[in-house]
């Protein structure tokens, strides 16, 4: 096989379009949910703040910026880096591009829509699935409409063999409208009754994560570091192993948000089960990534940062739902920091990776300010670092408070109120440093390229084995 | 190849081709782990340690799985040791809801029947007598003529109501207890409570049968 030296060629070009509308909607939604995030973030220390507005109190607000964060940035990035991912190991030029066009003008569409219905107050109340019932199945067609070019990727790929980006991309492509589809029938079309309505948004808001967002991160992840360290996967005769661990036991950890709760005791530890069974898909990944690391450059810093905030995220989801440490940590702000270390610290901070690594290749220019790229990584960093440990300890002081009948509620409010300051601080640092990606980005694409893009690139060498 | 430090930071290039990429790790994916009988001890631990987790998985499941039950709320139960909630049922809110699914339609609400078709429960010689009679009524149905507080009922048709053959409602023994203890103390009525056990009793002995006439019941004490 003669292998291609040249690192862009017009299916870069030809991509240009829709992946660029996908990133640059992401990344409204982004700053825009960063907004959101800060006003709830106050609110939760400072409850008089915009209280005098109905339709922006806490519950508003947090629906928001989940949603903006979750549909908005996470999917329109995820999106877009899979698809990227697929036409780039492919070999052929994105098909349907006018579909992932239209698709993606209806998706956005679609979460201002939702945005605007929660503001009036039609929030369904389930996390993670707060979009109101009516914008559903028309995110659910245009996300149909944009995953079509992601099958013929696949499907009319030049290179018939398959590597492990284009099965997690692949499998979460098909796995969020299955689990979208079936969380808007049994919940709103004919919605089942009592326990089982919270049943199911777990297993839903769970399999956001597991079954969609993180395959689509670990993709760009699988992607970004073999291209950027030049050196064949150490672990890689596990990585299809690991796969199929994610995609089979990961749908089962949605019992996790209920450990504690009213549900039958096997739905627990079902959950608990599968948590722990997912070690060895973190494991995996690490021994295969963890070359990211101390390779410097702002891909793979961020690219190393997610891959750290993925496993540590996976393991310490293992560890705290076994019933001991989940009587604690279970329903308080320590869940919060979970989810924050998985979608921001995971899922975010991979995306960012390959979405530094990409943009240049698919407008043939490069980054517009080195000093923007990183103020952006430090910021990125610092923030959820903040963010997550403040929570972090916030939720262990709550859990372990809540459990003595003798401390008040104004007490542990008290004991808590520093460290959701700190919180709040942790969301301004990164409301700055998404702006300073934002700019940055506005700023490449009206630059005029100064070298055709071809000339940008080195010459690409053949990969080498690992020592 | 050049390195990370002398790259222009605002862009990253590749160090190795996509089709490069894709042939190496496609190899690397067919690699057999012990190749020429050289055990790496990577693959061997991964493997190992996957056995280990799915055996830990299997035992904790099995322990604290409730076996698997809908109704076990606490993981350390099990159905076997009888630790199982099972809630105490209240034979009078149970046999109020029975009797306004079926008794209701022609015993009215008031237990007074119609005079003349549909026999009074209220103050009931029947109801309030023996409990013999009265669960063999509702168990095996009752057809023809019968005497209740002085008025003569020519042609009584009360259905089967029993786990019995031709019964069209085939209720469980406790339904019938319940039904039976709820009109005994209802409308004034002071009689004591049905057993399940007593209807549970009556129907092995009496098995599947036609409907009773009241001659015949006036036998049984």
């Amino acid at each position: 096989m003669s292998h291609d030296t040249q690192e862009v060629s017009a299916n870069d070009a030809h991509a240009r379009g829709p992946l660029l509308l996908l990133l640059g909607s992401g990344l409204v939604w982004l700053v825009l949910s960063g907004v959101l995030a800060l006003i709830a973030s106050v609110q939760l220390h400072t409850p008089t703040f915009l209280a005098s507005c109905a339709w922006f109190t806490y519950g508003h607000m947090q629906a928001l910026q989940e949603t903006a964060f979750v549909y908005g940035w996470l999917a329109n990035a995820g999106l877009a880096l899979g698809l990227w991912v697929l036409t780039r190991l492919g070999g052929e030029a994105l098909r349907a591009g006018n579909w992932v066009t239209v698709g993606a003008l209806f998706w956005n569409l679609g979460v201002t829509l939702a945005l605007v219905g929660i503001v009036a107050g039609d929030a369904t109340g389930h996390s993670l699935l707060q979009l109101p019932r009516y914008v559903q199945p028309l995110l659910l067609i245009a996300y149909g409409a944009i995953a079509v070019a992601g099958v013929l990727a696949w499907s009319g790929r030049r290179n018939e063999t398959s590597y492990a980006s284009q099965w997690y991309v692949f499998a979460a492509l098909f796995l969020f409208p299955w689990l979208f589809s079936v969380a808007q029938l049994t919940l709103f079309v004919l919605p089942m009754r009592g326990v089982m309505q919270a049943v199911i948004a777990g297993w839903f808001a769970q399999g956001v994560f597991t079954l969609w967002l993180a395959p689509l991160a670990l993709a760009a992840a699988y992607y970004v570091v073999p291209k950027v360290t030049g050196r064949v996967l150490p672990a890689y005769q596990f990585a299809s192993l690991a796969f199929w661990v994610l995609i089979v036991v990961g749908a089962w950890t949605g019992g996790r948000h209920l450990i504690g709760g009213p549900v039958p005791a096997w739905i627990s530890s079902l959950a608990i089960v599968a948590c722990s069974l997912l070690v060895f898909h973190y494991l995996v990944v690490w021994l295969n990534l963890k070359g990211a690391l101390g390779h410097g450059g702002a891909v793979m810093k961020f690219t190393a940062f997610g891959l750290l905030a993925y496993v540590i995220g996976g393991c310490a989801d293992a560890f705290t739902s076994i019933r001991s440490f989940a009587v604690i940590t279970q329903f308080t702000y320590f869940t919060q920091a979970q989810q924050q270390l998985a979608l921001y610290g995971g899922v975010s901070m991979l995306f960012f990776g390959v979405l530094y690594f990409a943009v240049p290749r698919l407008t043939g220019k490069t980054w517009a300010s080195a000093a923007l790229i990183g103020g952006h990584a430090t910021t990125a960093i610092l923030g959820v670092l903040l963010l997550v440990i403040s929570l972090g300890v916030a939720g262990w002081t709550q859990g372990q408070a809540l459990l003595k009948p003798a401390v008040t509620f104004p007490e542990i409010a008290a004991a808590t109120r520093p460290w959701l300051l700190l919180a709040t601080a942790a969301y301004a640092v990164l409301l700055v440093g998404n702006l300073m990606l934002v700019v940055n980005f506005l700023q490449t694409l009206a630059a005029k390229p100064t070298v055709p893009a071809a000339a940008l690139f080195q010459a690409t060498s053949d990969i080498k084995e690992t020592a | 190849m050049s390195t990370s430090s002398n790259q222009d930071p605002r862009l990253t290039q590749s160090a190795a081709s996509d089709t490069s990429l894709l042939a190496a790790h496609e190899k690397a994916a067919g690699k057999q782990a012990d190749e020429k009988g050289n055990y790496k001890l990577l693959p061997l631990a991964l493997l190992f340690g996957f056995s280990g987790l799915i055996f830990w998985a299997g035992t904790y499941l099995n322990r604290f799985s409730g076996q698997f039950s809908g109704k076990i709320f606490d993981e350390n139960s099990h159905p076997s040791t009888g630790a199982e909630v099972v809630a105490k049922i209240d034979p009078i809110v149970l046999g109020k809801k029975q009797y306004a699914a079926a008794c209701i339609a022609c015993h009215q609400a008031d237990g007074k029947g119609l005079t003349g078709v549909n026999p009074p429960l209220a103050g009931s010689e029947w109801v309030n007598g023996s409990e013999e009679r009265l669960v063999r009524i509702v168990l095996h149905g009752l057809k023809g003529p019968i005497k209740v507080l002085g008025v003569e009922y020519s042609a009584a048709a009360m259905p089967v109501f029993g786990k019995v053959a031709g019964s069209g409602y085939s209720w469980s023994d406790e339904k019938i207890a319940a039904v039976l203890t709820y009109v005994r103390q209802e409308w004034g009525n002071k009689s004591g409570p049905i057993s399940t056990e007593l209807v549970t009793a009556v129907r092995t002995k009496e098995g599947d049968r036609k409907e009773w006439s009241a001659e015949e019941l006036l036998k049984i004490q």
